[in-house]
């Protein structure tokens, strides 16, 4: 099992989200987030007064998949995060040893 | 369900317990039978009102005539009967240990003022009666304190039950133990509490519990989200927000009567330091308005229907110095708006629509005066539209409140956030009905914008001005949802923001908004994360637009370039209502925007806005000016003379000045935006302009002009104004030998005002 960890544009989520529904994903954990990487701060100006912005709005969005799905599902969030510009974010995937779902104690596959 | 249906299972358990007790009584010795010990009914059960999951409050009192053992098989056959039907909390105890336990338990002496016989000596029952509440009423400068504190804790426990998504009926604040404290407040004696303002409130109350308990077959006063639809069918309600809507406005009424319950209590005959005063000690702050008790009031003398501002002005007064609003006072306000007395005029005149955002900006010492308004239902003879979203219920986890709490609150976030605009005014007033068309099935956005506009004409808003509200309120959803949803990157997305917002002013407005309706909201709709995307938002925006916010210098006319040229004093005043519309000509030197603002000061004149522009040898003035309760009659020949004495000597205008703010300063005041001072050197070709915007406070121009004298440079032009309380001040300065101030010099000026500002 593994968990993808993906940090995408904001404005991309809805995107991602309908993108991974399409492909029959539907539990995931979305959360806010700020940094940033080769993107960097940028400088804004305002009557005079310089100010640097340092970290980046973004979201960050966890899956978790079977194995054999994780490719794909890798896949199918950089296409749909994609705008070709700087700033797009990353996907990563993380080896996962137990999943327990709550409510029935399910595990592993299964609690997906 | 019912008050009856209450009473009737009351009853019932009243038998039960009789026939319990005379079985239990044969257990004792022959000679103490009904004599020397009874069973009572104590708290809600003394009131008989139980609802089915209700607990039965007993306590089974003896004269002390009976052995151990014989009590305990008494009490132990009483009750054993009842371990498993009934949820029974129970004591035993002697009349003098009662009195104990009372002493030492605030709960248990607030259970006692509602004893009652069930069954056995009546006698010992009323004389545990008669103590309760005469030791309650001894000991309320003590009890009621404590009573207090236990409340206060609560309610930071058990959260608001009118906003809340799950409320806990009983414990919440505004629920019915609080209805309980009042009545025990009543019975001390402290105070008397017009316990019949919450009758509706407490009945609403008690049915929701009785069809909860009853839909859930539990004992379990918390409202769960999931119960709403249950309860509201049991109670036949069309829907749980309805049900949800009485909760609201039965909660509201009880934490109302509880809060102005307890300023009486703490500052009735006190002065604010809590020292008691024979004859209470009124200071008169305004036209009809005074403060007595640590409360504004409406001075008994005072014919309200003669006078349809005196109400908001004396709102915005309570709330700009962080006090009540009398309840006297209020219910002689209602009594004749509902008489069709002393209505605003359409459209209200200014000093209507002043005091309406003065009460807005006072931030969060608005909300009690508010609610005030609310709970006497003076703010709809003022604002009709409001009664459509009282109490208006919003069950989703996103909001914290009612929609009317909801925009009331959003108005708080938005009086901290008024320096950043230049029209404070049209901030507060879109904060406080940005939401205004929420209750149908039409998007909010698109009706409150229709609601909007006739609103703020009746507020005798200019056109331009109810046109800016109108997209205030259309679109106060449009930069979060943007910022968050499109790519901040594409022009497309900058392009179509623009299409909507026509210029910087109400960007500025709208990026105001957005905060305070997202702050408002709550943690869920709001975060630094999200604050940050908008910002981008905006200053991308910001960038692709052209123009200023600048106020731009004032026109004078062919005649008063005439009269200018002359170099002569001259003194013209108009009255319009209740402000004048003052014209001054004057010589011209350093300083004497200061002089003016000064003498008119010390004329006890409050300067609502001016504008002032040199022209040869002298400066054209105009400026309208409020005068307060005690100004002397002001004729242009006295202010004339006190104009031409000043220009000769300005010496002691300011020792006068601090003299008279220092009687300004005794009265409290509430925490407002810090001042905010900008120089703004591309504005104009030959002048740097300074922008002061700033809370209003006594001599703030006289100050102003004051400190930028001391610079040793010229005011050409200044434009004065004063929406509600809030105070923006744009001036174009000149060095003396004309031209625009160097960076360095410019950085002097700003400094000298922020300093003088502090």
């Amino acid at each position: 099992m593994k968990l993808i960890t993906a940090i995408l544009k904001p404005f991309k989520l809805d995107d991602v989200k309908n993108a991974l529904q399409a492909h029959g994903i539907n539990g995931m954990t979305v959360s806010e987030a700020s940094g940033f990487g080769r993107q960097k701060g940028h400088t804004e100006v305002y009557r005079g007064a310089e100010y640097t912005v340092d970290l980046v709005p973004k979201v960050r969005l966890e899956v978790l998949v079977d194995d054999s799905e994780a490719n794909s599902v890798v896949d199918v969030i950089v296409k749909a995060a994609s705008t070709g510009s700087i700033g797009d974010g990353k996907v990563w995937t993380t080896p996962v040893d137990q999943i327990v779902r709550v409510r029935t104690g399910e595990r592993g596959v299964d609690a997906i | 369900m019912g008050t009856r249906e209450r009473r009737y299972r009351s009853n019932e358990s009243d038998r039960y317990l009789a026939s319990l007790f005379n079985e239990a009584i044969i257990t004792l010795s022959q000679r103490a039978k009904n004599e020397g010990i009874a069973l009572a009914a104590v708290g809600g059960y003394g009131r008989a009102e139980l609802s089915p999951g209700s607990d039965l409050d007993i306590v089974i009192l003896h004269n002390d005539s009976f052995s151990d053992d014989e009590l305990s098989t008494f009490v132990n056959t009483l009750l054993y009967p009842l371990w498993d039907s009934k949820s029974v909390d129970h004591s035993v105890r002697t009349r003098a240990q009662t009195r104990d336990a009372a002493h030492d338990d605030l709960k248990v002496a607030l259970g006692l003022l509602d004893i009652r016989l069930v069954s056995g000596d009546a006698d010992l029952v009323a004389a545990v009666q008669h103590d309760s509440i005469d030791s309650w009423r001894k000991d309320s400068r003590k009890r009621l304190p404590e009573l207090r504190r236990s409340l206060d804790e609560r309610h930071e426990r058990a959260g608001e039950l009118a906003y809340l998504l799950e409320p806990d009926l009983k414990e919440a604040r505004g629920g019915l133990r609080d209805i309980n404290a009042l009545r025990a407040i009543k019975l001390s004696g402290a105070f008397d509490v017009p316990l019949e303002k919450i009758s509706w409130a407490e009945s609403t109350l008690a049915n929701i519990r009785e069809a909860l308990h009853e839909t859930t077959q539990k004992n379990r006063d918390r409202l769960l989200f999931q119960e709403q639809d249950r309860v509201a069918q049991h109670l036949d309600y069309a829907d749980a927000d309805l049900l949800m809507s009485d909760v609201a406005r039965a909660a509201r009424s009880v934490d109302y009567l509880l809060n102005t319950t307890w300023h009486k209590i703490e500052f009735k005959g006190k002065d604010g330091l809590g020292r008691i005063l024979r004859k209470p000690r009124t200071t008169s702050i305004a036209r009809g308005i005074s403060v007595a008790n640590q409360e504004v009031i409406i001075d008994s003398q005072v014919e309200i229907a003669d006078d349809a501002v005196l109400g908001l002005r004396a709102a915005a007064k309570a709330a700009q110095l962080g006090m009540p609003l009398s309840l006297d006072s209020c219910e002689r306000l209602a009594t004749v708006l509902k008489e069709g007395k002393a209505q605003l005029p359409s459209p209200w005149p200014r000093e209507a629509r002043e005091n309406l955002v003065a009460l807005l900006g006072a931030g969060a010492a608005m909300i009690d005066v508010f609610e005030a308004l609310d709970q006497e239902e003076i703010i709809f003879s003022w604002i009709p539209e409001w009664s459509s979203v009282r109490s208006l219920p919003q069950r989703n986890a996103l909001h914290r409140h009612t929609v009317d709490r909801h925009m009331v609150e959003t108005a708080v976030r938005a009086a901290a956030l008024t320096r950043n605009v230049h029209r404070p005014d049209l901030l507060l007033v879109g904060a406080l009905f940005h939401d205004i068309g929420k209750g149908s099935e039409e998007d909010h956005s698109e009706r409150g914008a229709r609601l909007i506009a006739p609103l703020a004409i009746r507020f005798g808003f200019p056109h331009e001005d109810v046109e800016t509200l109108k997209i205030l309120v259309q679109h106060h959803l449009l930069l979060s949802a943007t910022a968050t949803r499109r790519d901040l990157d594409d022009h497309a997305t900058i392009a179509s923001i623009l299409a909507v917002i026509p210029d910087f002013e109400t960007l500025e407005l709208l990026h105001a908004l957005s905060i305070a309706d997202g702050e408002a909201t709550g943690r869920a709709a709001w975060s630094e994360w999200k604050a940050s995307l908008v910002e981008e938002l905006v200053n991308k925006v910001r960038k692709a637009m052209s123009g200023s916010t600048v106020a731009l210098q004032p026109d004078i006319t062919d005649e008063q370039r005439q009269i200018a040229q002359s170099g002569i004093l001259r003194v013209n005043i108009e009255a319009r209502g209740v402000d004048y519309s003052i014209e001054i000509i004057s010589p011209d030197k350093p300083g004497l925007l200061s002089i003016v603002a000064g003498v008119l000061n010390l004329a006890r004149l409050d300067v609502r806005s001016a504008r002032t522009k040199s022209h040869g040898p002298s400066a054209v003035m105009k400026w309208i000016v409020t005068p307060d309760p005690h100004a002397p009659a002001i004729t242009a020949e006295k202010l004339h003379r006190d104009i031409e004495e000043a220009l000769r000597n300005s010496k002691d205008i300011e020792e006068r000045i601090n003299a008279r703010t220092e009687a300004y300063a005794q009265l409290p005041t509430i925490p407002v935006p810090p001042p905010i001072v900008e120089s703004i050197r591309d504005a104009a070709t030959d002048a740097t302009v300074f922008e002061v915007r700033s809370h209003d406070r006594p001599a703030l121009l006289f100050r102003i002009g004051a400190a930028v004298a001391q610079s040793q440079v010229d005011i050409r032009s200044a434009i004065v104004t004063t929406l509600g309380a809030e105070a923006i001040d744009t001036l174009y300065v000149t060095e003396i030998s004309g031209g625009a101030l160097s960076d360095e010099r410019a950085r002097e000026v700003r400094e000298r005002l922020a300093s003088m500002l502090k």
